[in-house]
């Protein structure tokens, strides 16, 4: 047991006074005549016995009472039965991940989690400290009809959030309240891909869990979506996946209108063909059938479609850059023409151009001067003749035995699309993507790898056609880094956010959002959900308890048991009731006992 | 018995010695009296000890709620003593008075003539309240004042040893007397009122009780009830009546109790 205003235990004190008029009540300064005193004195010596234990208990129960006063004031908590709770610092963490919008029993879900942490919202005391951190991380505090309406405010996320942040973020939060009783609620919906990995957090709080017992509905979803390649030339193929137990029928939209239908079989690959006549960058859709997760039912996809970049190789790009250019030719992602360079530095003359340096060294020289003449911010270095693996965008581990350092002139806005170590191998600009290795398998394994052609095709596409930019896929509120140049993003409807920084937020509703620089679009932000967080099977209540590696985590059941625990099940609760309720009883037994002896009035 | 006189028709005389031709003549209620009647000769014995001197409104430092009226238990005996002597005298019975503490004050010889009555009121009037009572002595002053077999009325608060009591009650019973007790007693003393703790005093043997009303109170007059019944049984045991009179009651009913004793005897 402890106290709360331990300092009021020195009214305990007071117990001396009834043991003082025990004591002392023989000093008596009344003095009457009474003839009968006689009788009074036989009285007391037939009856002494009797009295004296009256008096006894009667000096007992008065002491009693002074003590209990004492320690009401005191204001006690214990981990004893007793009414209400002591202060307590409680973090209500609420699983708002996509898979808690499910519709179970006529209603969703997330809508019964609130209507739990409502209900324990309506046992807080104003000397507790009430939290709701939700699956995004984000901690709601202050006063308890401000968290009602907090409460009524959070909508389910566009993904999987990250539950296992929120409920550290929810034990760093209540143990940094100073208050002695702490404890974490968790509302959850049990996900065993959201619950994959057990929460590790060196917290010392007691965590509740509450979770349904219910089986999930069975869920249908895509799963997937993803134009083929991302730039149409205007020709391309949409590949999607669903997550059904059988085969469903979806529907491949493309701006405003559809573009296809078709069905779609478990595990299997649904691609659908095109030649859109749109142009330009375009967002798409694969739906399907709503049923009890609607969010898992549509998926977002972007591409951009126009007309195949014509493109020149000089000599000095060696074989393997003609042979990636005879391929992309012949799937008409490229033609011929004057548009675009794919050439050794000291050969170009004009932007944009595919760059890479002269494979005799003695060319470096004027590969240099010519990028100074295109205003390329970038120069050739030294060369560098070890071993190293390159890594980047469409790029692992390539291999690289001869590099010439790419030394930036002037303040260069490019992005850096590989690396060797800690400097840059490939750099990309306004007309330029600049290679730090001659296209030879004496300098790179980069021409001989499977994903040459890919990362070939789509540093023409994206970065040097006369609309560049790519397609870049986030998944809600992930941190995506801002490509150079990029001033803002634009959702479907036309509403702009500013963007600064070398990162930025992804929006947390999905869909797709354009990159935009001036008034044009440069790319295509695709934010979809996890396809993990479509998949809702729960743990069983032992397993997901396991899961939680704290000082003591509790899985239940029963909504009414975690509504009751969520504050008593930090064990430490008031006893001021409790003991007001025995000094209310141990005062009716000293009036019993004195009246014992005042019942009969002349 | 021989008839003595005529006299005339009280309440309360039995029927049996009314004479109904008289009656019927004279339209007057007349009973016969007999020789044998007019011969009863009652004493009074009247305790004047300090602790008749008490009435119940000396407990009213401890809160008790008694009347500022109420008599002390003395002045309630000596007036029931007059009345019960006049009442005798009017049957023509012979009335004496004993008065006594811790030795008899003053004793008037049983007598029913005329102007016997003054006598009574005058030996009332006397002092006394001494200390302690003695009851043994002035009750065997009474029986030699009654030379005859006769009647004894002892009013006393019974503040005394019983054993003595018992002894004396025994000897003026082997003589033939038949006695009447008349316990007064204030309600105060009964049932002991007020709270509050005080030190409580016996003004005869200055016996000094400190206590707490409340918590002696239930004890108090379990003790009582039971020092009542004591007497009452010691009383009963050696033949002599016994009535517990409280102050606070009419005077109607010590005199009816004790004019039921004197229709008991012949």
């Amino acid at each position: 047991m402890s106290f709360l205003a331990p300092w009021f235990l020195a009214l305990g004190a007071a117990v001396v006074v009834p043991l003082l008029i025990h004591l002392l009540r023989r000093r008596i300064g009344l003095q009457v005549d009474f003839p009968a005193a006689r009788y009074l004195a036989r009285a007391e010596r037939d009856h002494s016995r009797t009295m004296r234990m009256r008096n006894l208990l009667l000096m007992l129960l008065r002491v009693v009472t002074v003590l209990l006063l004492a320690m009401a004031a005191a204001r006690p908590t214990a981990r004893l039965a007793g009414a209400g709770h002591a202060p307590t610092a409680l973090a209500i963490v609420l699983d708002n991940s996509m898979s808690t919008s499910v519709v179970e029993d006529g209603a969703p879900l997330l809508a019964r989690l609130k209507d739990m942490a409502s209900d324990v919202l309506a046992s807080a005391t104003p000397e507790d400290r009430v939290w709701i951190v939700t699956a995004d991380g984000v901690v709601r505090g202050g006063g308890v009809s401000a968290m009602r309406e907090e409460l009524q405010r959070i909508r389910p996320l566009a993904g999987s959030g990250a539950v296992h942040d929120a409920v550290a973020r929810a034990l760093a939060t209540v143990e940094a309240s100073g208050l002695e009783a702490r404890h974490v609620a968790v509302l959850t919906d049990g996900q065993r891909t959201e619950w994959k990995s057990p929460v590790q957090t060196r917290g010392e709080s007691p965590v509740l869990v509450w979770a349904p017992d219910e089986s999930p509905p069975l869920n249908r979803a895509v799963i997937a979506a993803e134009s083929r390649p991302a730039r149409w030339t205007p020709r391309g193929a949409v590949a999607a996946r669903a997550l059904s137990q059988d085969s469903i029928t979806y529907r491949m939209g493309l701006g405003d209108r559809t573009l296809a239908r078709g069905t779609i079989a478990p595990g299997e690959e649904a691609i659908v063909r095109a030649a859109p006549s749109e142009r330009g960058w375009t967002g798409g859709v694969i739906e399907i059938e709503p049923d009890e997760l609607v969010a898992d039912n549509i998926r977002h996809f972007a591409l951009w479609i126009g007309p195949a970049p014509s493109v020149t190789v000089t000599p000095g790009a060696g074989i393997f850059a003609r042979n990636a250019i005879d391929v992309l030719r012949s799937t008409e992602r490229v033609a011929d023409g004057v548009g675009i360079q794919v050439a050794s530095a000291d050969e170009a003359g004009t932007l944009p151009a595919l760059l890479f340096p002269p494979q005799d060294a003695v060319r470096l020289g004027a590969a240099n001067r010519v990028l100074e003449r295109l205003g390329v911010p970038w120069r050739y270095g030294p060369a560098r003749r070890e071993a190293a693996l390159a890594h980047g965008e469409h790029l692992r581990d390539v291999a690289v035995s001869l590099r010439y350092q790419l030394v930036p002139h002037g303040v260069p806005d490019s992005d850096t699309l590989a690396m060797v170590g800690r400097e840059p191998w490939i750099v990309a600009g306004t007309g330029y993507v600049l290679v730090g290795s001659p296209l030879a398998p004496a300098a790179t394994s980069l021409p001989i790898t499977a994903g040459f052609l890919p990362w070939f095709g789509d540093a023409i596409a994206s970065r040097l056609n006369a609309e560049p930019g790519a397609v870049r896929y986030a998944l809600p509120g992930q941190r995506v880094p801002r490509p150079a140049g990029v001033e803002a993003i634009e959702s479907g409807t036309g509403n702009r956010t500013m963007l600064s920084g070398s990162a930025f937020d992804a929006p947390t509703v999905a869909g797709v959002y354009f990159m935009v620089r001036g008034a044009r679009r440069v790319g295509a932000l695709v934010v979809n959900p996890e396809s993990d967080e479509s998949r809702l099977e729960r743990w069983p209540a032992a397993e997901l308890g396991a899961r939680i590696v704290t000082a003591g985590a509790r899985v239940v059941r029963r909504r009414d048991e975690w509504v009751r625990d969520a504050f008593a099940g930090v064990a430490r609760r008031s006893m001021v009731f409790p003991l007001l309720l025995a000094l209310l009883l141990v005062l009716a037994a000293e009036t019993l006992a004195a009246a014992g002896s005042a019942r009969v009035q002349p | 018995m021989e008839f003595a006189d005529y006299r005339p028709y009280q309440s309360g005389d039995d029927l049996r010695f009314v004479d109904w031709k008289i009656a019927a003549r004279m339209d007057r209620w007349v009973v016969r009296q007999f020789e044998e009647e007019t011969n009863l000769r009652a004493t009074i014995v009247l305790d004047v000890s300090k602790s008749m001197a008490w009435s119940g409104a000396q407990l009213r430092p401890l809160g008790t709620s008694v009347p500022s009226g109420r008599l002390t238990k003395l002045a309630y005996a000596e007036i029931l003593t007059a009345s019960l002597a006049l009442l005798l005298l009017r049957q023509r019975d012979a009335v004496g008075i004993v008065r006594f503490d811790e030795r008899v004050r003053s004793a008037v010889p049983p007598r029913a003539r005329k102007g016997h009555w003054r006598r009574v009121l005058a030996a009332l009037e006397e002092p006394g309240a001494g200390l302690a009572s003695s009851a043994p002595a002035a009750l065997a002053q009474a029986a030699r004042l009654i030379s005859r077999r006769g009647m004894i009325v002892l009013i006393t608060d019974l503040l005394m040893d019983p054993g003595e009591v018992e002894r004396a009650m025994r000897g003026l019973r082997a003589t033939g007397h038949d006695i009447t007790v008349l316990h007064v007693m204030d309600p105060a003393e009964r049932s002991l009122g007020g709270t509050g703790e005080a030190l409580f005093v016996d003004p005869e043997s200055s016996l000094r009780v400190p206590a707490s009303v409340a918590d002696v109170r239930a004890a108090y007059r379990r003790t009582v009830e039971d020092v009542i019944e004591e007497w009452r049984n010691m009383f009963a045991s050696v033949g002599v009546s016994y009535e517990t009179i409280m102050t606070d009651q009419a005077f109607g009913v010590p005199l009816r109790r004790a004019f039921a004793a004197r229709q008991r005897l012949p």
